[in-house]
């Protein structure tokens, strides 16, 4: 037995003695939601993941803010990723009434934080503004006026409370501090919540959870890596450098599947259930998966009663960065209502699931 | 000599007034935060009703008239006064539940300007049931599926037709066994924010300041010498318009002009400020409005209370509010004083705590010194 085996083995141990084989991945959720992690920002969640992996087990983490550690060896080498990055702003310029100008970060919509909480991520601390409503929005537009202007992240300011750049710059505020909605969770019953970053902070949880129920026999005859990359949300950043340097066989990208359970989209596609199991995303933006590897995740999973649904959707998954590379991509999800909104909704009991195929899959995985 | 004496009287009693400001500093934070939890739309202020009822002190009668309206008389020299402050905000309310479990929603009067819908997109939302509070999201389409027809359909579109409040439920009968019902109002969750430079701002922050002022000053308040009653009033409905020809007044003002028929009425609101095209200035006091640039006994009154006590004032002459309406011509005599508030009538007024202190400040004095008697 190698070293790398040895230390991961004991780590586990002591994990598995700690904690039992109850899911913590939905307490896991529910804090690691809260912290920020802007795409480019993602020091503090990659911190809040190395504190969550047993102690003693030795982890990597490069420049970007990936995260992984490998355990075992041999065939197959097996990939599980998950990305830590969220949906944000960055801080562009501060206007010499001591507002802020801001670059988006990924696809969320401006409408939905006009006139809403942000927090300023600075190296002093988290600072509170609000999005200014556009101006006139309290206006009657006269018949026959011109359209306004479209609300988009890149004309709207922050309101920090301050009146000057340099009031501002005296709170700490500086360019490329990252910015955040300010986040709630919205409670709809016990497990069952809705929150800002979910995606992809529930697949985080998942691998997080998968590995402190791990038996540590379960990677015996093949290698596992389980990675928390950076930088999804803006074009696969985090993978693609993971990429240069792991070749595994298969990947396992664990993110959201957008999901069209909600009152106002059409059930052509990607209608998933939230509350009916994990989810394999058979189609998305980036990747086909073969039928021959759906059927042995379902045989898996029916062998070990986990609720799994198949469907297609749209968006890509970190996963597709190593099929270059000779790895088969099998996209794990949930199925995630309202995907990059501030209210993401996700069951536990579809987290649970997630889960529990992770450990699945290591397990017997051939 | 009785002049001097007075005089001096009515310093003495104006410092009395700054020094029980001073002592209830803190207090009417606290009771705007007290305030700020609980919601209270048109035709729904039972909740906030009952609250201010428990925060005035016990000895004080509370009159009620049969749509939820609380008022309280105060004896001191300020009176006979109508201090009118509106209990309700815009919002929105349960109009319906769908077979699969969401709730449809509308408004119980016409929304302060035209984007006030639109605020609702994907944004949580609080139902109040009798049963309690509920927990829910307005629905809003996964951005990976819109093609620009849709985004611009559901989105740039997007009205109380396309609003669908999800509580995580499957079908009326669960909706129902929530307690969710018609007309329950549903709000924004009272999330404060704190911002720099003494700033709080949160959904329909302002009018809960503002009937925090007057809760702070009634519970704070000593009588004084004899002058007749200022009626102290927290109106209901007062985002309904009140039915008939011309202008259209506020439901509740219009009753409380019925009921007490004042002489005098001071109209405590709140006003937009900080647009950047000058009067309001957030930070810069009160605003005392009138709708004609006459000067008035009441507003000169004011404007020398709140010289003597170094109170920041602002002056605006504007169109007569709905609030203040019923009361505008003789033989009424009316000014408003309101709150500035940023990003009025937004999920996310913003608040000065400088100008909510010297409402305070200004008010309390006013209501133990009688100024413009």
């Amino acid at each position: 037995m190698n070293k790398r085996i040895t230390i991961f083995l004991l780590a586990l141990a002591v994990s598995a003695a700690s904690a039992g084989a109850q899911s913590r991945a939905w307490d896991i959720l529910r804090e690691f939601v809260l912290i920020p992690g802007v795409s480019g920002h993602e020091g503090p969640a990659a911190d809040y993941v190395q504190k969550m992996l047993p102690a003693g087990l030795k982890t990597e983490r490069d420049a970007m803010h990936n995260v992984w550690f490998t355990v075992g060896s041999g065939k197959p080498h097996i990939l599980f990723v998950a990305h830590v990055d969220e949906l944000g702003w960055t801080v562009d310029r501060i206007t010499p009434e001591g507002r802020l100008r801001v670059k988006p970060g990924g696809g969320i919509l401006p409408q939905t934080v006009e006139a809403r909480p942000v927090l300023v991520h600075t190296g002093r601390g988290p600072v509170a503004g609000i999005v200014a409503p556009r101006p006139g929005y309290d206006a009657r537009p006269a018949q026959g006026e011109t359209p306004e202007a479209p609300f988009t992240a890149e004309s709207f300011d922050i309101y920090l409370g301050v009146g000057t750049e340099a009031e501002a710059r005296a709170l700490g505020v500086a360019e490329g501090d990252s910015v955040t909605a300010k986040k709630t969770i919205t409670d709809f019953a016990p497990g069952l919540m809705a929150a800002r970053a979910v995606d992809d902070r529930a697949g985080c949880a998942a691998l997080l959870d998968a590995v402190l129920r791990l038996k540590p026999d379960a990677v015996k005859g093949k290698t596992v890596t389980f990675a928390w990359d950076v930088q999804e949300e803006i074009g696969l950043f985090g993978a693609a450098e993971l990429a240069k340097t792991l070749k595994p066989d298969y990947v396992f990208a664990v993110d959201t599947f957008v999901s069209t359970d909600s009152p106002l989209e059409s059930k052509r596609l990607a209608f998933l259930p939230v509350g009916k199991g994990a989810v394999l995303r058979a189609i998305d933006s980036s990747n086909v998966t073969p039928k021959s590897e759906i059927r042995r995740v379902l045989a898996l999973a029916e062998k070990r009663k986990i609720p799994v649904q198949v469907g297609n959707s749209r968006g890509g998954n970190d996963g597709s960065v190593f099929l270059a590379g000779g790895a088969v991509d099998i996209p794990l999800s949930w199925p995630g209502s309202y995907a990059h909104s501030l209210i993401e909704k996700i069951d536990r009991r579809d987290l649970e699931a997630l889960a529990d195929l992770i450990l699945a899959i290591v397990a017997e995985w051939k | 000599m009785a002049h001097r004496v007075a005089r001096a009287l009515g310093m003495i009693t104006a410092v009395a007034g700054i020094a029980a400001a001073a002592a209830g500093a803190a207090d009417v934070r606290t009771v705007t935060k007290a305030l700020f939890a609980v919601p209270s739309t048109t035709g729904n202020e039972h909740e906030l009703a009952a609250k201010i009822r428990g925060l005035l002190p016990k000895d004080l009668a509370v009159e009620e008239d049969g749509l939820g309206t609380v008022a309280v008389r105060l004896s001191g020299p300020a009176g006979p006064i109508l201090v009118l402050a509106a209990l309700d905000g815009y919002g929105h309310m349960v109009s319906g539940i769908t077979p699969d479990g969401y709730l449809t929603v509308d408004r119980p009067a016409a929304p302060p300007h035209a984007r006030f819908d639109a605020y609702l997109l994907g944004q949580p939302v609080v139902v109040t049931t009798a049963k309690g509070p509920v927990r829910g999201v307005v629905s809003q389409p996964a951005m990976h599926l819109l093609t620009q027809e849709r985004r611009k359909a559901l989105v740039e579109g997007f009205s109380l037709e396309t609003a669908f409040i999800d509580i995580g439920v499957r079908s009326d009968r669960e909706a129902r066994a929530k307690g969710v019902d018609l007309l329950d109002p549903v709000t924004y969750p009272a999330v404060l924010t704190e911002l720099a430079g003494g700033q709080w701002a949160g959904p329909d922050l302002g009018m809960k300041a503002v009937a925090a002022v007057l809760v702070d000053i009634a519970a704070g308040h000593r009588p004084g010498p004899a002058g007749g009653a200022a009626v102290i009033a927290w109106a209901a409905q007062t985002k309904f318009a009140a039915r008939g020809r011309g202008a259209r007044p506020a439901l509740g003002a219009a009753r409380a002009k019925a009921r007490w028929q004042p002489p005098r009425a001071l109209i405590v609101d709140v006003v937009a400020a900080g647009n950047g095209d000058g009067v309001p200035v957030p930070g810069g006091g009160p605003v005392l409005i009138q709708a004609k640039d006459e000067p008035s006994p009441l507003q000169q009154a004011f404007i020398k209370l709140a010289a003597d006590l170094r109170i920041p004032v602002q002056s605006l002459t504007a169109a007569v509010s709905p609030l203040a309406l019923p009361f505008a011509g003789p033989p009424s005599e009316v000014l408003t004083v309101a709150l500035p508030v940023r990003f009025l009538n937004t999920p996310s007024e913003v608040v000065d705590l400088r100008d909510l202190q010297a409402l305070r400040d200004l008010l309390g004095a006013f209501l133990a010194k009688g100024a413009g008697q």
